[in-house]
């Protein structure tokens, strides 16, 4: 099995094209960004297949019951997510209420990362970048809330995509045990590196 | 108000984990998990990812028989091991249970096994694992009928219906569909948690830090439960993208996949692991199971979607099926006779082993499936116009198909009375090499007490 940060900084690699392909929207504005069909499936295909790709994580490493349980929860959500928002871009889904189902993605990963992580703050880097993403995805869970609102909104949509490149930020910082602004708890045991 | 004060509550809570909730993860332990040893081991030794405080019970390695063989546990001297020492272990299978404090008093836990030249049991037959609850036979029930809704509605949709359905009945099989698809990952994976947690005889506050490993590489249900999450999620995604893009030809992997992943239970029951089993076996175990679901999720469709929703379809769609039915059925019967053979090698078996009373309710109610099924073919098909009460019969067959499910269900996590004594010798002898080896999962013995 690859170590656990290897499989971070791959997610992370995700996060941040996905957060990218939004970006880009949000800069060039909605209808410019449709000009091209194929655009608008962009980043609920490559949400989709993230959570396509969390299976594994979730069925491989099973060292305890919780962490496979909330690796379970991210891929429903996000493949969940990813197909409500493919069904919204190719007209099969009419309802505006499908595009809640990110929010509701944002709000189980954010509560996934919190109670999957029985660490304090400063125990070690994971330990702090499990409750820095648990807040970070519970609080921009505003964003698609907004967009779902004010699908217009350049705010709205530029904060919904920098919460994707700062989620994955965050992931690329992630290793298993380092200490974190000069704190390793004694119990983590010595840095790696 | 109040809300508002359970709204802050809550995000006070994540907000601030308790000072202290450091928990350990295994990294490694000798003997390793099922590691089948020619030299007696003078200790266990669990090592950790971080500190862990020993109790004098932390490390407790049973015999077969449950006698405690181990002495009291402690921490070595890098705190992250924990050791506990045996006496010269004689030939035979062990059970380790463990559990590691950490300094804030949370408690992280698991259970393995190992042999002394012989071969260990998977560790769902650990010392203490108690077998399949009533809680197991529902769960497998669910997901033998969410089988049903999937691989009986992408059959039935791809067999029966016509190419070209009205949106609405469409959509519905869709639907129908799609609830087996998540169905089938759901209860997988709460099947999964039920047989970790018998193994691990925890509650659920400390099963959620119980370690799941040893289940999920070391045992024949363990791998399929991977294989079969991992393929089961790329059905879900092929169903989903047939309806996306109305490629209904994307259906036809979706069928093959689901049925080649439903394998995945012949590969890891009875009919891999207990004595007498063949390539045959596994081979009729699973063709019993494939024709069982396609008949009862295409009953289910029939019922749940032709009939309220395309009313012009109905007398075709019915005469199709009822056309599949009987060679679905003959498979179904043929199968099932063949492994009742195989497991039942005494006639009396039927009424005086558990396992035989069951199949024979469940054999009864087959009958009754059947008997409704002629009455469709017979009686209800030449004056399909006429009736009025079809949907209704269609239904209570539909009803009678899932009870049978419920007792295959039972079935499956039973264990089948044990061979004559003539003919296990026959059957073990060429795979008894060396003599003491048991196949895994063939001995009951270690699990009770």
């Amino acid at each position: 099995m690859p170590p656990s940060e290897h499989v971070h900084w791959l997610f992370a690699t995700g996060f941040l094209t996905l957060g990218l392909f939004l970006l880009a929207e949000a800069v060039v504005g909605r209808d410019v960004w449709k000009v091209r069909a194929w655009r608008t499936y962009l980043w609920p295909s490559t949400m989709f297949m993230l959570g396509l790709g969390m299976w594994p994580v979730m069925v491989f490493f099973t060292s305890s019951t919780l962490h496979m349980i909330a690796h379970g929860a991210w891929a429903e959500v996000m493949m969940f997510a990813g197909a409500a928002e493919l069904g919204l871009a190719t007209g099969k889904l009419q309802s505006g209420l499908w595009r809640l189902a990110i929010v509701l993605a944002f709000v189980v990963s954010g509560v996934g990362f919190l109670a999957h992580e029985q660490n304090p703050w400063f125990f070690q880097r994971s330990s702090f970048l499990h409750h820095l993403l648990g807040w970070t995805f519970l609080g921009a869970a505003i964003f698609p809330l907004g967009r779902a609102v004010r699908p217009r909104s350049t705010v709205f949509a530029s904060g919904f995509a920098l919460a994707f490149v700062a989620v994955a930020v965050m992931l690329y910082t992630d290793r298993d045990v380092a200490p974190v602004f000069g704190h390793l708890s004694p119990l983590a045991g010595p840095p790696r590196r | 108000m109040r809300r508002v004060a359970l709204v802050v509550g809550f995000a006070a809570a994540l907000a601030f984990p308790t000072t202290a909730w450091p928990h350990a993860s295994l990294e490694y332990q000798t003997p390793d998990f099922r590691q089948r040893l020619e030299v007696a081991p003078r200790q266990i030794l669990l090592r950790f990812d971080q500190g862990v405080k020993a109790l004098p019970d932390s490390i407790q390695v049973y015999t077969r028989d449950g006698t405690l063989v181990s002495r009291a546990a402690r921490t070595a001297q890098d705190a992250r091991k924990m050791l506990v020492a045996v006496p010269r272990l004689p030939r035979g299978a062990y059970t380790v249970r463990w559990h590691a404090l950490s300094s804030d008093g949370h408690v992280v836990s698991g259970v393995y096994t190992f042999g002394v030249r012989v071969a260990a049991p998977p560790p769902t037959e650990a010392y203490g694992a108690s077998g399949p609850t009533r809680s197991e036979h529902i769960v497998r029930w669910l997901y033998f009928a969410a089988l049903a809704l999937l691989i009986g509605g992408i059959g039935f949709r791809l067999v029966v219906l016509p190419r070209v359905v009205p949106p609405a009945l469409e959509r519905r099989f869709f639907k129908v569909a799609g609830i087996g698809a998540v169905a089938v990952i759901q209860v997988g994976i709460v099947a999964f948690i039920l047989r970790a947690e018998d193994a691990l005889q925890l509650p659920f506050g400390r099963l959620l830090y119980g370690n799941l490993a040893p289940v999920a590489e070391g045992t024949r249900f363990g791998k399929a439960f991977i294989a079969m999450t991992l393929g089961f999620t790329w059905v879900a995604a092929l169903l989903f993208l047939a309806w996306l893009t109305d490629r209904r030809v994307l259906l036809w992997p979706a069928l093959v996949l689901s049925l080649t992943l439903a394998s995945g239970l012949s590969l890891s029951g009875h009919s891999a692991a207990d004595r007498g089993s063949s390539w045959l076996s596994q081979l009729a175990d699973w063709l019993h199971l494939s024709a069982a679901v396609l008949w009862v999720g295409g009953l289910v469709q029939l019922a749940a979607c032709v009939w309220p929703l395309a009313p012009e379809l109905r007398r075709d769609v019915f005469l199709r099926f009822a056309r599949l039915a009987p060679a679905l059925i003959a498979v179904l019967v043929s199968a099932g006779v063949y492994l009742s053979i195989l497991r039942l090698p005494r006639l009396s078996d039927l009424w005086s082993a558990g396992y035989g009373q069951v199949l024979l309710v469940k054999l009864a109610l087959v009958s009754a499936a059947l008997a409704w099924g002629a009455f469709h073919h017979f009686i209800v098909r030449p004056r399909l116009d006429r009736t009025s009460w079809t949907r209704k019969s269609l239904v209570g067959e539909s009803a009678i198909a899932m009870s049978i499910l419920l007792l295959a269900a039972i079935l499956v996590d039973s264990k089948p009375p044990p061979q004559p004594q003539s003919q296990r010798a026959v059957i073990a002898k060429p795979k008894l090499a060396p003599p003491s080896v048991s196949p895994p999962g063939a001995s009951s013995s270690a699990r009770s007490p």
